[in-house]
């Protein structure tokens, strides 16, 4: 047996890019450095309850009858079922600005016909800007280019420029103020085109159904190793150590813990080269459990709402610890035909400062009494805010947990906690050495499927095609 | 192996790849992706499941071979002749 393919972290790009190499009984081994695999996107329990982190909504819904639709082919190439993933599309969401509301669901139309009525001097323009986005290949080479620009020279109203890049920025733009415009492409199709929606279940199960195909498929997964340095010769990656000491041998590594965290790994790194792939975007989240009668006084009707207060939205790191003049408010319960459970959830998320949740901190292990002050004043003014936006639900909550830049740190190997990676995109994944490779966020995909489709499309273009050494 | 049986295991292929393919009328002298709608992911599958199978190494610049099912099974007559 040769040595494995070593995928480092069991989040959604690397368990699809696993799932890959083992669906072809390739040797492969995935090392996660927590307890449980999910990175982003996974689950922890407080006083007996389910929560999730990351999944909002998954975005790029497609039905079972779309197969060249993202979700269908990433189905196909893990060898899952569509047939047997039951999904539960979006209520409808929406985005609010100070002067005017608009609302979309998983088809355009709704869109459309919001932007007819409400900035008839751009619905011509936006038609345009649909076709110009469903032929532009967002994965071709190109250089950076504005987004705020290209939309501008089809849509002659500045508000609804803004209005559209509120939620497209939000879930998934790594860079301040302006969007690469392939990023643009695919965030418009991912959320405007194809839509939101949830797996059955939670998010564990999900999970739960990657890693028992997973193992069915004879990969192998290691939880609790943390590979603290990649171990190489010349321009190849050999081996790599973890942080108990222990050695293992690598034909080839996928890195799926960002650009900054792999070349921490290698011995040859520049601290500045680092730091010009460290991103500056990063949020603060609250999640609220409350009794579902307690709903009665709350907005029913949406799956998420992205508000700016400002009529031009700011997209940045905020001056302040967080931002509350920007948020998503994240309604998971409200989906069609999900199953109604004892408590409902709501969650918050509004962009974060890095800098100040880390000084309130300091550079200990334990989190200290400044930081906890801090994270519990912000979240104590983002329920107030978000309270007056939907319904003062604040005093009925039964459990709250906040999330801020450093727990996301901790717990998804995005350095700063940048959600959403670097503002560098390496999109083929290469590196200067012949056997690592780069997958997830830091390609450009994004989300859930967009993460999982990186993870895919590094194995396909740079491991199946090399398959042949990799045998036995 | 005949070519009957390697144009079966060519269609068996195709069809765990894609639960939803239609193989019921493939003409053999038409591009396979045209015909099945298979991109050049699914494509890289069935290459891939060719060497899972039958320890077959198909190098990249073969795979304009397996255009068609006809041109398929004039490829993989001789490597599959032993079986």
């Amino acid at each position: 047996m040769r040595d494995p393919v070593v995928i480092i972290g069991g989040g959604m790009s690397g368990l699809a890019a696993a799932i890959r190499l083992a669906r072809f009984e390739l040797p492969v081994l995935v090392l996660e450095r927590h307890l449980r695999p999910g990175g982003l996107n996974s689950y922890y329990y407080r006083r007996g309850h389910l929560l999730e982190t990351g999944l909002h909504a998954m975005t790029n819904y497609a039905g079972p009858g779309e197969r060249n639709a993202p979700l269908n082919r990433l189905l196909r190439q893990l060898k899952l079922s569509r047939q047997h993933f039951i999904t539960h599309e979006q209520l409808g969401s929406e985005i609010a600005f100070p002067s005017q509301t608009l609302h979309f669901g998983n088809d355009i139309a709704l869109l459309t016909s919001q932007i007819e009525e409400r900035f008839p001097a751009s619905r011509p323009g936006f038609g345009r800007l649909v076709d110009f986005v469903r032929a532009y290949d967002p994965f071709a080479i190109r250089p950076w280019r504005s987004a705020r620009e290209l939309l501008a020279t089809f849509i002659p109203e500045p508000l609804l420029v803004e209005m559209l890049l509120c939620p497209l920025m939000i879930y998934g733009n790594s860079q301040e103020d302006d969007m690469d415009l392939a990023q643009l492409v695919i965030m418009f199709q991912a959320v405007f085109l194809e839509g939101f929606f949830r797996p059955q279940g939670s998010i564990r199960d999900f999970l739960d159904l990657l890693l028992s195909h997973y193992q069915k498929l004879g990969g192998e997964l290691r939880l609790s190793a943390e590979v603290q340095a990649l171990i190489v010769r010349g321009d190849e990656v050999v081996g790599l150590r973890l942080a108990s000491g222990e050695e293992l041998k690598a034909q080839a590594v996928i890195s799926t813990v960002g650009a900054p965290g792999t070349m921490r790994m290698l011995p040859d790194c520049l601290a500045g080269e680092r730091a010009d792939y460290q991103g500056r975007i990063s949020f603060m989240e609250s999640i609220y459990l409350l009794p579902r009668p307690a709903l009665s006084g709350v907005r029913r009707d949406a799956t998420c709402i992205f508000y700016s207060d400002r009529e031009r939205f700011v997209y940045r790191r905020p001056q302040q610890a967080v931002d509350l003049e920007v948020g998503v408010i994240n309604f998971p319960e409200n989906f069609q035909g999900l199953p109604e459970g004892e408590l409902a959830r709501i969650r918050v998320t509004h962009p974060a400062n890095y800098d100040l949740f880390r000084q309130a901190a300091g550079d200990g292990p334990g989190r200290g009494p400044d930081y906890q002050a801090l994270k519990r004043r912000c979240q104590g003014q983002s329920l107030a805010k978000v309270g007056k936006m939907v319904g003062n639900f604040g005093p009925k909550v039964v459990y709250q947990d906040t999330f801020t830049p450093l727990t996301i740190e901790d717990f998804s190997a995005k350095e700063a906690g940048a959600v959403y990676g670097s503002p560098l995109k390496v999109k083929d994944g290469a590196t200067r050495y012949r056997n690592l490779f780069l997958a997830g966020t830091d390609q450009g995909f994004l989300g859930i499927v967009g993460a999982m489709l990186s993870g895919v499309t590094v194995v396909n273009r740079h491991v199946l095609p090399d398959a042949g050494r990799l045998a036995d | 192996m005949t070519r009957d049986a390697i144009k079966e295991i060519v269609i068996e292929i195709i069809k765990d790849i894609d639960e939803e393919a239609n193989t019921a009328a493939l003409a053999a002298d038409r591009p396979l992706r045209d015909q099945l709608d298979l991109d050049s992911m699914d494509f890289l599958d069935i290459v891939m499941e060719l060497r899972k199978r039958y320890k077959l190494q198909i190098p990249e610049e073969d795979y304009p071979q397996l255009n068609t099912l006809e041109s398929c099974v004039n490829y993989l007559e001789p490597k599959l002749r032993h079986l």
